[in-house]
């Protein structure tokens, strides 16, 4: 739950000052890397975070943009609504955020060998 | 184990990064553009907002601008430098991407955006030498300061845009294709004027008609490609005297066949690039002041062609539409003047075939020697990272276009050379800016002498009283029929010399019937004594609006209106009794026993909800084809046919013409047999894809009008417009291209205005102002035009205003 939180706050304030979408690797990688002990937290705990801030801020930033963009987008897209949209951004940043997780957790499962001290 | 499920987990964040990073075919790149922080999400209606105080890097002094409810800026400003540096500033926070997007374009630079699928385009691009006419352009541009201030302005006004953006505030489209804005130059500026003159002037017949020449024979071309179009009602009425000594043009060449017959066809500008527009002398209005009119049909996309703003600086203070990339008005007005534009039509560009060496393409003959062309080396870069190098030649006939397939019986390769006048050094730009300044007919006639290409009919009307009309551009001085076929660039027999000169062009102001107007006809009758081109509009618009103007007495707004989308089709009016009377009804089904009811029953008026409309158009379509295109497809592709009055006259007054008869059938087909035949064709094409004859028949549902994005992205457009008119209609609505910019101007004491177009001010698919217009333009509404004399606005009203700081 914590890390979960970590990572949302994290990859929200660099988003916030940089932008860049590959935050949601980076952090989620370090995260991954840092978590000792379980598998689940690293995988989940970061994908589940991702998911929640670019789901969440996808509906936010959809009352501050209107409908016009949104509805225009998911034409272009062919899905069927604005809502759709929303939860695709968050399950594309579930994904990358769970598979980072899982890379940085799996890394520091052969770098450091902790758990045989 | 580990180490593989870690490589795989690696491997697979690798390639989602590529996949998510990178455009998949035409889906963008989805992590960037899903990117709730940076991606589309960003480009809603927040982007429209308006701040009161903006500091802007570069101002001179403080700028003020008011915006109206439709978002146009009203700029005022202390200096010259001020006005076009916040009109480039302003274009650009509505436009950007539209404006860079189409001098890559002009310039052949497409492929940098999208990929290799461009390279061909850009290839042929570059051949056509826009960039190199802009090249030349530009060294006349900027050999004058003032030109050369107000284009330096407008592109440190756009950078200055540029620099306030972040990759949130990025317009939607490079999101889409992923990339990024860069640096705008004044060559930009040059690349775009050349690119609306490419539009207006690159379409050409001479490569078909060479080609039905020599298979049909000269009498054909004569008789039905003729130099002067049926019905014509030249833009200058024909009686008037031409009071000079005209110079004289060489002896023609001989008759010259072209070895080189690929189509030259390929990506040309749509054939009804043209416009109407009229001035109204104060003796024929209600008011007692004049009127000015023009609607400029184009293209119709979004972002919409134009740009409306208002300038106002010291000496200075005009209304109108600009073009996203350019700065002053195009098409507009100010306190003492109007003017509209429509395409001139008269020939500026000729084909020559040049005979070379070899393969290489760098040298040809010209009077029996070998030359050396000019070769420039341009580097196309591909998306990716790739550059491909492509030689280009240019002779004194104007650069190569066309090569590769044809061989000389000596074995020697020839090509085609594009001589086109946009190619020459020229200023329009300053031409434009003095027209903005213009206070009567005298200094707006010396402001069009710098205006070389695109040739425009350029109408005008004056406070005073004064209206006129100018057959504008440079032409060069030819022979009869110069430039109507391909002629050889072997000698000086067809090169161009002299223009005509600029006090010896058509023009005509204040005439007694007391309004001027233009229509794409040809400009003049047979007393005028220079060659100016053949390819001009049917007589059907020109003659409606002279037909109107001439009945109409103390004119009103709401009579220009009116004809502005006058949907009466004369060319129906003249021809369909005839086609009616032909039709055997022995041999109609029960349906079309119904459409021949409606067609007879119909007013000849192409409203939307017209099935009448449609169902003539088609047929009439079929009957052309049924005529011409046997015979014209017989030598290749099918040629340009000839013009839809050429058709009629020959209907109405032939009955036996041997090209009635289809040469792919056995039996023998007269006039009226291809009349019915086509109507019967004509029936069951339009079932199948409309259905039994009923409400879907309608013109404004079958046809109606689609404006697509510029990019052709589905969603980003607006389809399915419910709009009546057509081609040979004052209201030249078409499925994807007409009135551009519908503007009434009255030279009152105080000019009121009026004006629309399809689109809105913002290029932002996701603003409100992207395509609020489009309703009001579709029913033929109008918005005022609020011409303002200061930036200091009432409190209650619905302007708004914003203060352009300079900051250090």
């Amino acid at each position: 739950m914590i890390s979960m939180l970590v990572t949302l706050v994290l990859v929200f304030i660099l988003q916030f000052l940089f932008y860049s979408w590959w935050w949601i690797i980076i952090i989620p990688l370090a995260m991954g890397f840092l978590e000792k002990d379980s598998f689940a937290k690293a995988v989940a705990g970061n994908g589940l975070g991702v998911f929640i801030l670019w789901f969440g801020m996808s509906l936010y930033q959809w009352s501050i943009s209107g409908e016009i963009i949104v509805g225009r987008i998911a034409e272009v897209m062919g899905v069927g609504s604005g809502f759709i949209l929303a939860l695709a951004t968050g399950i594309i940043g579930f994904l990358v955020a769970a598979i980072a997780g899982y890379a940085g957790f799996s890394l520091r499962k052969i770098l450091i060998k902790e758990y045989q001290i | 184990m580990r180490m593989f499920k870690t490589l795989l987990a690696f491997g697979s964040l690798l390639a989602l990064f590529i996949l998510l990073n990178n455009n998949q075919g035409s889906i963008p790149p989805l992590g960037k553009f899903l990117n709730p922080f940076a991606g589309f999400w960003q480009n809603g209606t927040q982007l429209d907002q308006i701040n009161e105080v903006l500091d802007v890097k570069g101002l001179r002094d403080e700028v003020k601008v008011v915006w109206d409810e439709r978002q146009v800026p009203h700029i005022f400003a202390e200096n010259s430098y001020d006005v076009y540096f916040a009109q480039g500033f302003l274009t650009a926070r509505h436009r950007l991407w539209q404006m860079e997007f189409q001098t890559h374009v002009a310039a052949g630079r497409v492929s940098e955006i999208i990929g290799s699928k461009a390279l061909e385009f850009d290839r042929l691009q570059r051949r056509r030498g826009l960039l190199f006419g802009a090249e030349q352009t530009i060294k006349a541009m900027e050999a004058d300061p003032e030109t050369q201030l107000t284009l330096q302005a407008y592109a440190n006004g756009v950078n200055a845009w540029i620099e306030s953006l972040s990759p949130a505030t990025l317009p939607l489209e490079y999101k889409l294709l992923n990339y990024k804005p860069e640096t705008w130059s004044t060559l930009k500026t040059a690349l775009l004027l050349k690119f609306m003159a490419w539009d207006l002037t690159g379409r050409n017949s001479e490569m078909d008609l060479s080609i039905i020449r020599s298979a049909m024979g000269k009498e054909f071309v004569d008789r039905f490609y003729p130099d002067d179009t049926p019905g014509t009602d030249p833009i200058i009425p024909p009686a008037k005297p031409w009071r000079f000594d005209p110079l004289i043009a060489e002896e023609a060449a001989p008759a010259f066949e072209p070895q080189f017959v690929r189509d030259l066809r390929e990506d040309e500008p749509d054939k009804d690039n043209g416009s109407n527009n009229w001035a109204v002398s104060g003796k024929k209005t209600a008011s007692g002041f004049p009127l000015l009119a023009n609607d400029p049909h184009l293209g119709l996309k979004l972002p919409s062609i134009w740009y409306e703003i208002q300038l106002h600086s010291p000496g200075m203070n005009v209304y109108g539409v600009s073009m996203p990339g350019a700065p002053a008005v195009i098409i507009g007005f100010n306190e003492n003047i109007a003017w509209g534009l429509t395409n001139a039509g008269s020939d500026v560009m000729d084909w020559f075939e040049i005979e070379f060496r070899d393969d290489s393409y760098t040298e040809y003959l010209y009077l029996n020697e070998w030359t050396k062309a000019d070769i420039r080396i341009e580097e196309i870069l591909i998306k990716g990272g790739e550059t491909v190098r492509d030689t280009f030649a240019i002779t004194r006939f104007g650069p190569l276009v066309k090569f590769g397939k044809s061989r000389l019986q000596n074995g020697h390769p020839v090509g085609l050379a594009m001589r086109w006048s946009a190619h020459d050094p020229s200023n329009e730009m300053s031409a434009i800016r003095e027209m903005n300044l213009a206070s009567d007919m005298e200094t707006f006639f010396k402001a069009l002498e710098g205006f070389g290409a695109p040739g425009q009919n350029f109408a005008f009307a004056a406070k005073d009283g004064d209206i006129a009309i100018r057959h504008n551009g440079r032409y060069p001085l030819r022979n009869q029929d110069q430039g109507k076929f391909v002629r050889a660039g072997r000698d000086t027999t067809g090169e161009w010399r002299q223009w005509i000169p600029y006090d010896q062009l058509p023009v005509i102001s204040n005439p007694w019937r007391g309004f001027v107007s233009s229509a794409n006809q040809n400009p003049v009758g047979e007393k005028y004594p220079y060659y100016l081109g053949w390819e001009y509009d049917d007589y059907e618009r020109g003659a409606r609006i002279n037909d109107r103007l001439e009945q109409l007495e103390d004119i009103t707004f709401e009579d220009m209106q009116a004809l502005h989308m006058d949907n009466f089709n004369k060319q129906a009016q003249l021809i369909l009794p005839f086609l009616l009377q032909q039709i055997r009804a022995e041999n109609l089904s029960e349906e079309e026993t119904e459409i021949i009811e409606d067609l007879k029953q119909w007013n000849y008026v192409s409203d939307p909800d017209q099935k009448a409309a449609l169902v003539y158009k088609q047929w009439w379509v079929r009957l052309e084809e049924a005529i011409w295109d046997d015979e014209l497809t017989l030598y290749g592709e099918a040629r340009e046919r000839p013009t839809r009055s050429v058709t009629a006259r020959e209907l109405l007054k032939n009955k036996d013409l041997v090209y009635y008869d289809d040469i792919q059938t056995p039996v023998r087909e007269n006039r009226q047999d291809i009349i019915n035949n086509a109507f019967h064709k004509m029936v069951v094409d339009l079932a199948i894809t409309l259905g039994q004859y009923g409400e879907t028949w309608e013109l404004g549902k079958a046809r109606g009008t689609d404006i697509n994005h510029l990019l052709s992205v589905k969603g980003l457009g607006r389809t399915g417009l419910f709009t009546g008119g057509g081609s040979g209609i004052v209201n030249a609505t078409k499925k994807t291209h007409g009135p551009s910019w519908r503007m009434l101007v009255e030279l009152g004491e105080f000019p009121k205005a009026k004006g629309i177009y399809p689109g809105g001010q913002s290029g932002n698919p996701g603003s409100i102002y992207y395509d609020n217009a489009v309703d009001g333009w579709v029913r033929g509404d109008y918005y005022d035009l609020h011409f303002l004399t200061s930036p200091d606005v009432d409190n209650n009203s619905k302007l708004s205003m914003t203060s352009l700081r300079n900051y250090q």
